[in-house]
Formats: C-alpha cells, sequence, structure tokens
C-alpha cells in the first residue's frame, strides 16, 4: 500500500468526513428528486400524459392533444389564399379575432391545407405574434401538402411558434434578406426599412442597386394610413404587418401588406366633423352611385369621391397613391381587401363579400416589368 | 416680378434620402421637419434677397403624399407664406418623377384655397 493510499483511507473513515458527505450525499439527492419531479410536471404539460403513459400509450395526433388541453380548434380553409378565396379566409381571421378577443388559446389546424400564398402568411404571422404577446397560447400543426408546408415554413411560422413574445412596437420575423420571406411589424413610418427593403427587392430582380419610388410611395402611404386611420381617434395604436417574399427564380417580389384597424368603411363612417369627409354620403348621394362598398372603394381608388366629396383636384394621396403607382406601372397585380370590399385592382374586378374582414389588406408585385430608377 | 438669383436645395443632399412621414411623431425624416429646418429658412431668405429657390426632388428613394403636402402645403398654411410669394420665389425640379410638381402646385393651391376662407 502506497503512503497516499494509507493517508485517503484515513481520510475516508474520518468521522467528519463521513458527516460531510453524508450532507452533501442527501442534499445531491433532494436535488435529484425535486428534478425528477419537475421532469415529470414537464413531460406532463407537454403531452398531456405522463413519460410511463406516452411509452404505454398508441402516439397522439398534435390536434388530438390540442382538444385534451383545451385548445379551441381553428380550421384554416383548404385554399389558405386571401387573394383567391377571401370569403374563407375572412371567416378565418374573424374566428381567431373571437378567439383572441375572449382571451381564448388557439390550435390553428393547417393539415388539410392545399394552397396558401404569401398575403395568408402575413395574416398568420401577425395573428401569432398578437396571441403570444398578449399571452394567449397559440398552436397549431403542418400542412400536409408539401409546397404549402414549404412555404410556411420559409416564411418562419414554425420556428416562432415556440418562442415568448411580449407587447412591442416593432417586431421582425426572419432577417435573412434574399431566401423566402421576411416579415416585419411597426406602428411608426419606417420610411429608412422600406428603402432598404426595395435595396433587395432590387438585388433579387435586376442583380443590382436601383430605386423604385412608387414602391417607396406605396409602402409610405400604407403605413400613414394605419398611423393615422387603424384606430378611430387614436394614432399609432395599431401595427402594420408587411411580408416580402422574393421569388428568386422568377425574378419577383411580392409585398404584402396588412392591419387589423378598423378598416377603409368604419373608417368612412366615423368621420368627424372637422374631416373634409364628414357626411360624405349626403354629398354624394345625387352625384355617385356605388351600390355597396366593393363600389365604393372603385370610387376611392379613381379619386372620385374625393373630388365629390371636397370639390378640389385629386392628387391620390392614401389608398389611391398606391393605385396610381400602379397605373404607372411602378408595381402590378394589386389587389386591396377591406371590411367587405374586395378589389383586383389590375383586372377591375370589384367584388363585395360575405364575409367582413377587420382591417385592410393590399398585395402587389414588383417584377422586370416595371418601372425603376438606376 | 424679376428675381435676382438662384439659390438650390437638394432634397437628398441637404435633408434626407429617404422622406418619411407628414408628422415627427409619425416617423423620421418627416415633412414638418423638412418645412421647419430646411424649407422655411430657405424660402424666406429667397424672399427676403429677392432670390428664386429651386428644390430639387431627384435622388431621393421616393415621397409620400403626406411629405409633400406638409412640406409644401404647410409653408402657406403654418409658416404664412402666401401663394404668391411661392409662385415667385419658388421652383420645384422632379426630373425622375415629373408629376411631382404638378402634385406640389396642387397642394399649394388646395392650402391657399383653405387659408382664404
Amino acid at each position: 500500500m502506497f503512503k497516499s493510499d494509507f493517508y485517503m483511507k484515513k481520510y475516508y473513515l474520518d468521522c467528519g468526513y463521513i458527516k460531510n458527505h453524508k450532507r452533501r450525499a442527501k442534499k445531491k439527492h433532494a436535488r435529484n428528486l425535486i428534478h425528477k419531479a419537475w421532469k415529470r410536471r414537464a413531460n406532463a404539460l407537454l403531452s398531456g400524459k405522463s413519460r410511463d403513459q406516452q411509452h404505454n400509450s398508441p402516439r397522439v395526433s398534435k390536434k388530438a392533444e390540442a382538444i385534451l388541453r383545451g385548445y379551441k380548434l381553428i380550421q384554416a380553409p383548404d385554399n389558405l389564399s386571401f387573394i383567391n378565396n377571401p370569403n374563407e379566409v375572412a371567416d378565418f381571421i374573424w374566428q381567431l379575432k373571437q378567439a383572441f378577443d375572449q382571451h381564448q388559446k388557439v390550435f390553428v389546424v393547417l393539415d388539410a391545407v392545399m394552397q396558401i400564398d404569401y398575403g395568408a402568411i402575413v395574416v398568420l404571422l401577425s395573428v401569432m405574434v398578437r396571441f403570444k404577446s398578449f399571452g394567449i397560447e397559440f398552436n397549431g400543426n403542418f400542412p400536409k401538402n408539401y409546397v404549402s408546408r414549404k412555404l410556411l415554413m420559409q416564411s418562419g411560422f414554425f420556428d416562432n411558434l415556440y418562442k415568448e413574445f411580449s407587447v412591442e412596437d416593432s417586431y421582425q420575423i426572419k432577417e435573412d434578406k434574399y431566401e423566402g420571406i421576411c416579415t416585419h411589424a411597426q406602428k411608426k413610418v419606417d420610411s429608412v426599412l422600406s428603402s432598404q427593403i426595395i435595396s433587395e427587392a432590387c438585388q433579387t430582380i435586376w442583380h443590382e442597386n436601383r430605386r423604385c419610388q412608387g414602391v417607396q410611395r406605396a409602402l409610405i402611404e400604407l403605413m400613414q394610413n394605419t398611423n393615422n386611420h387603424a384606430s378611430i381617434g387614436k394614432t399609432g395604436d395599431k401595427h402594420w404587418w408587411l411580408s416580402v417574399y422574393h421569388d428568386k427564380k422568377n425574378k419577383s417580389v411580392t409585398f404584402s401588406f396588412v392591419d387589423f384597424g378598423v378598416g377603409i368603411f368604419e373608417n368612412l363612417s366615423n368621420k368627424q366633423e372637422r374631416s373634409k369627409f364628414y357626411n360624405w354620403k349626403e354629398k354624394i348621394k345625387d352625384k355617385l352611385f356605388y351600390g355597396d362598398n366593393s363600389g365604393l372603394l372603385r370610387l376611392i381608388l379613381d379619386g372620385s369621391l374625393h373630388r365629390t366629396v371636397t370639390e378640389n383636384d385629386f392628387r391620390g394621396k392614401g389608398l389611391p397613391g398606391v393605385a396610381g403607382v400602379m397605373k404607372r406601372n411602378q408595381i402590378s397585380d394589386l389587389h386591396i381587401i377591406s371590411n367587405d370590399a374586395y378589389a383586383d385592382v389590375g383586372g377591375d374586378r370589384y367584388i363585395k363579400l360575405t364575409k367582413s374582414f377587420n382591417g385592410t389588406f393590399v398585395y402587389w408585385k414588383l417584377g422586370e416589368t416595371n418601372e425603376s430608377t438606376k | 416680378m424679376k428675381v435676382q438669383n438662384k439659390m438650390k436645395l437638394v432634397l437628398r443632399d441637404d435633408y434626407s434620402a429617404t422622406p418619411g412621414a407628414r408628422y415627427e411623431v409619425e416617423g423620421d425624416d418627416s415633412g414638418e421637419v423638412f418645412r421647419i429646418k430646411c424649407l422655411y429658412p430657405k424660402i424666406r431668405e429667397a424672399i427676403s434677397s429677392n432670390s428664386l429657390l429651386v428644390v430639387d426632388l431627384d435622388g431621393t428613394a421616393g415621397y409620400g403624399t403626406s411629405f409633400l403636402e406638409e412640406a409644401f402645403g404647410g409653408l402657406i398654411r403654418n409658416d404664412r407664406v402666401t401663394y404668391e410669394q411661392l409662385k415667385n420665389h419658388l421652383s420645384i425640379i422632379s426630373e425622375e418623377e415629373d408629376y411631382l410638381v404638378d402634385d406640389i402646385e396642387s397642394y399649394l393651391l388646395d392650402a391657399a384655397k383653405s387659408a382664404a376662407k
């Protein structure tokens, strides 16, 4: 036996050591028990079952788990495209809004989605962040359709599904500038951000830095509208959301802008006495016929409403300014949805929706054939 | 009235390459700040020295209508410059977006009409 072993043996048998060792072992055991209990609780919370139960039972779908855990299931339409299926998507958003207003946790059933577009993605992302920032649980499953699933994954939707969000003035989801979908949210007018977004879009389309004054105008008009008119009697109250999709293959960039304000027509109905548009219905009643809100949207976009109400020349402020940008070929494929009105501005198609959308949604494309400045 | 000499204000160089909102509270690089800090002092100087102020709008990322309305219409509405003074002492250049010149003219006329009421 070495001399050191002799001393160590003596040390292990020492009363002080044994007492100290027992105390530490007891503490460690207590810590282990606490950790085990925590792990058991965490597993139970995550799946609604303990680990043993999980091992001994067949796999349960996330959807079934959601029902067990008291989520409200909201089924997304098969065609989750705000442009091609506005009625069903407006209804889907309405259900989400109802749940949000009631602080009800939501599980969005996306597995049957066969088609999805960038417009619907910005809506989904913004809804998710709203739920999470207000501490309302929000969950969902993947579309089974490969293309839809890929698009949603590119958007950062699933990456952010388990993240914490707090109520903030601005958000940025997925920062990768030239790949897939990038989403921004703010309350203010941010002309520097819009200019950066346009520079990135130009790189995708023309592979060089250009300026697109039309797109910049469209973005500023929309941000300004959200800031000024999304809430009645308040400014800077609501977020605007912008998703930008870079399609490198087809050299085009898609812009989807949404706010969940009161919408164009609600705002128009609530104009105060000092506004130029106060009592507008009376002012146009013998001069313009519009039928429903879709007809009124046409009058707004072509400037007739402004000209008739104010009796002034009209130079395209706000949404008509965005329509003007399209007329100058600075953007293409402009679509606007607000309340129960739908406009495919390029196709001159104005439709009344059966379900009203609380807010304003604007979509357009920028491509090689659109105007730009080198 | 014949003006003596020319002064130049290049918005991109003298203010911002990314003009933004109408008011300062709504966002950076606003029309309100541009009017107060750049445009109004220059136009006042142009009027007092009987000069022509040439405002060059080219080279920026683009303009929102509210920015332009606040910057130019605001001269009449807030700074009490008359339409006639602006007609004699202000000239706008915009080669990249020629329609902006007409837009600004209409904002000035609107503001003059409202001021006259």
